[in-house]
């Protein structure tokens, strides 16, 4: 166990006393806006489900309406996901001069995302959308909650732009650029990844939202743990990637691919089949327990989405253990 | 290691515990699922059904809504019944939530509180298949109802299908010293289930045999005599049998509209006999929810079964288009007797007409459609 943990398996096995703190505080500011993403595309989630629900049943006004006053909702998600593409550019380019430029860029398409924000809801508060800055629901204040929740990032895009914009010839990061993960396939690695963070993040929401809303008791017990595992296991993949094997040294990752992959597949496989014989036991138990969790699914009385959420780990680990054995074999 | 094995146990101990509780017998304490309310002739049962306080919900409109409809059923009744006559009972017939939140959830009961002090009335909670697809647990839920002041509902941990099925029985006096004049039954009808591990779709859910046992049971012990009315959410097979009696011959009286599915998965293994049972033990009524685009109501001799109106502004319903061709717009409009746009949003009102002296099981059932315009409410009563 103790080998791959070793510092030197790492691209960056230490740190002078300035990058510690640069990277310390960028850390930290990864793992907020990583929950702030969790909770919002939540909430966005449950908003975009209602509309569906609308649409399937053939009201599409009804759901135009929805979406339109659900509007700062999917804005403050967009807002959250956008400032950790943010931090993560400043962790993750092939230079410093592309990292200065997407640290600009997405500071830019922040501010407008905020700025949409802002605009849409004083217009609608004007035009009557909504009856006051404060209607309520989902919220007590929604959606004067949204505004305040803009200026953060307006604060956040401002801040990174000055920031950048005034130290570019004095070299404002003190971290080493990490290397683009992949350079072929680029539109596949990218849609692939954008639907693995996505499914992390609200399998994170889930996860803890999980552990409040499951009803343990009347017979769901297995259930709830199992469900709550799955969602538990799918960002716990997605933080081991992200946060492990592509901190690792090229060697590195070749060799610990194969070992990880088994690893991650017996794990995945033993909760796909909790969940799955858990369920068995009860066949309404996801109607009467951690309900709220489940994704786009219940709208459309569908479990698929379920279903893709208890596989994916094992489709990501049977992946990473056809690459490991082909890296084995060369 | 050790303080592990020392926090291990304490962390799973809650989870342990909640999941322990002892489980009691339906049969055993008939008694505890009673509520009661003092009969009088001209007892007015108010559906509410499918209002949907969701994550998109102006609740601002919603409650703007909800204002003019209990204003308009009370100005009908005591025109039609006199100053002193009331909604006696709400009966909310599922899918009040859908996607909502504590903050939804908490602000709900206390409009409906403030209703039912201004009106005078009681309000039975049944669960539809998405009131407990929210950001809370089940047990929160339920306490909220539990400690509403005028909420009738109960929830015990036992060995019944569904989280809450209750009756309430209207009595001679409003206790349970003295005899039954009318029991309206309110039935959890789950929400939904999967047929297997694997299955991609799950089926909604329908009214359990042991809930059939119970029913009957409890009307039993009311007296077989007694003439009962049925509330929950979700359509049971019966309907479309019906309908399609209906439309192959059958002469039973019908109306309103059918602009959807009711909800029933075809599958005979997972038919209820609730309403087949019901109609040989002087049931009277079942009202149900769920599909929004549908009232339509049947007089299945002597048992009226129908879905009520949806309720309020939020999620879908049906536009109601005279000029629209549809075979089943037009049976449900000539059957109405309406001849203008409008859409299918209101309530039904249940009005049990039995003398105190003389039950003979008989009641008016009404819809009404009410819809906000800004050249003036669209307002209609329809009877049955």
């Amino acid at each position: 166990m103790k080998k791959f943990f070793d510092k030197d398996n790492f691209l960056f096995p230490s740190f002078t006393k300035g990058q510690k703190r640069q990277s310390l505080v960028i850390s930290i500011a990864l793992i907020i806006f990583f929950v702030f993403s969790a909770y919002t595309l939540f909430n966005a989630m449950y908003a975009f489900t209602d509309g569906i629900g609308s649409i399937v049943s053939g009201s599409m006004d009804s759901c135009i309406r929805d979406l339109m006053r659900s509007i700062p909702l999917f804005l403050s998600f967009f807002m959250s996901v956008w400032a950790l593409f943010l931090l993560q550019a400043a962790f993750r380019n092939v230079s410093d001069e592309k990292r200065i430029k997407s640290l600009k860029k997405d500071a830019i398409t922040l501010l407008a995302f905020a700025a949409a924000n802002l605009i849409w809801v004083i217009a609608a508060t004007i035009a009557g959308k909504y009856h006051s800055l404060v209607e309520g629901s989902p919220s007590p204040l929604y959606p004067l909650d949204s505004i305040l929740y803009s200026l953060i990032y307006v604060a956040l895009a401002i801040f990174t732009l000055v920031y950048v914009s005034k130290l570019q010839d004095k070299r404002p990061f003190l971290l080493e650029t990490r290397g683009q993960i992949v350079t072929k396939a680029r539109g596949l690695y990218c849609f692939f990844i954008s639907f693995w963070m996505l499914l992390a993040l609200f399998s994170f929401a889930s996860f803890t939202i999980g552990l409040f809303i499951h009803d343990f008791g009347n017979g769901y017990f297995f259930y709830a743990i199992s469900l709550i595992l799955v969602y538990f296991i799918n960002f716990l993949y997605f933080a081991v990637w992200e946060f492990y094997y592509n901190e690792l040294k090229e060697e590195k990752k070749k060799e610990f691919l194969l070992p990880l992959a088994i690893c991650g597949l017996i794990i995945s496989i033993i909760v796909a089949v909790l969940y799955l014989v858990s369920l068995g036991f009860d066949l309404d138990a996801p109607a009467n327990s951690g309900f709220g969790i489940l994704p786009v699914a219940f709208a459309a009385s569908v479990n698929l989405a379920t279903l893709i959420i208890v596989f994916t780990p094992v489709i990501v680990s049977i992946v990473a253990f056809v690459k490991g054995l082909l890296i084995r074999k060369k | 290691m050790k303080k592990m094995s020392k926090i291990l146990p304490l962390l799973i101990a809650p989870l342990l515990l909640t999941s322990c509780g002892k489980v009691s017998k339906y049969a055993e304490h008939l008694d505890d699922y009673v509520f009661t309310m003092k009969y009088h002739q001209n007892f007015n049962v108010l559906q509410l059904t499918d209002i949907h306080w969701n994550a998109n919900s102006s609740i601002y409109e919603s409650k703007n809504y909800m204002d003019k409809l209990f204003k308009e059923v009370d100005d009908h009744i005591k025109s039609l019944q006199g100053a002193n006559a009331k909604i006696d009972l709400v009966e909310l017939t599922g899918d009040t939530f859908m996607l909502s939140n504590t903050y939804q959830v908490r602000s709900f009961i206390n409009y409906i509180e403030k209703k039912a002090e201004e009106f005078g009335f009681l309000y039975a909670e049944i669960y539809g298949n998405h009131d407990r697809h929210g950001e809370y647990h089940p047990n929160w839920l339920a306490k909220q109802f539990t400690n509403a002041p005028h909420a009738l509902y109960f929830e015990p941990n036992d060995d019944l299908y569904g989280r809450s099925n209750f009756m309430i029985n209207l009595t001679e006096d409003g206790t349970k010293e003295t005899s039954v004049k009318w029991q309206i039954a309110n039935i959890d009808s789950g929400a939904s289930f999967s047929e297997s591990s694997i299955s991609p779709f799950r089926d909604y859910d329908y009214i359990r045999q042991d809930q059939v046992d119970w029913w009957t049971q409890e009307h039993a012990a009311a007296g077989l005599d007694v003439p009962g009315l049925a509330y929950y959410h979700i359509p049971q097979d019966e309907n479309l049998k019906l309908w399609n009696e209906v439309h192959n011959g059958a002469t039973y009286k019908n109306k309103f509209f059918k602009l959807e599915e009711f909800a029933d998965n075809g599958n005979e293994e997972y038919a209820s006999n609730f309403l087949d049972n019901g109609k040989t033990l002087n049931l009277k009524g079942a009202f149900m929810g769920h599909a929004h685009n549908v009232d339509w109501t049947v007089d299945w001799d002597g048992l009226v079964v129908g879905l009520g109106v949806k309720t309020g502004i939020e999620l879908y319903y049906a536009h109601v288009d005279p000029e629209n061709p549809d075979p089943a717009m037009q049976e449900g409009l000539a059957s109405v007797g309406i001849n203008e746009k409008f859409d299918l949003i209101g309530a039904s009102l249940v009005t049990i007409t039995d003398e105190e002296d003389n039950i003979e099981g008989k009641f008016d059932l009404e819809h009404l459609y009410l819809n906000e315009r800004e050249s003036g409410d669209f307002v209609k009563w329809v009877k049955f």
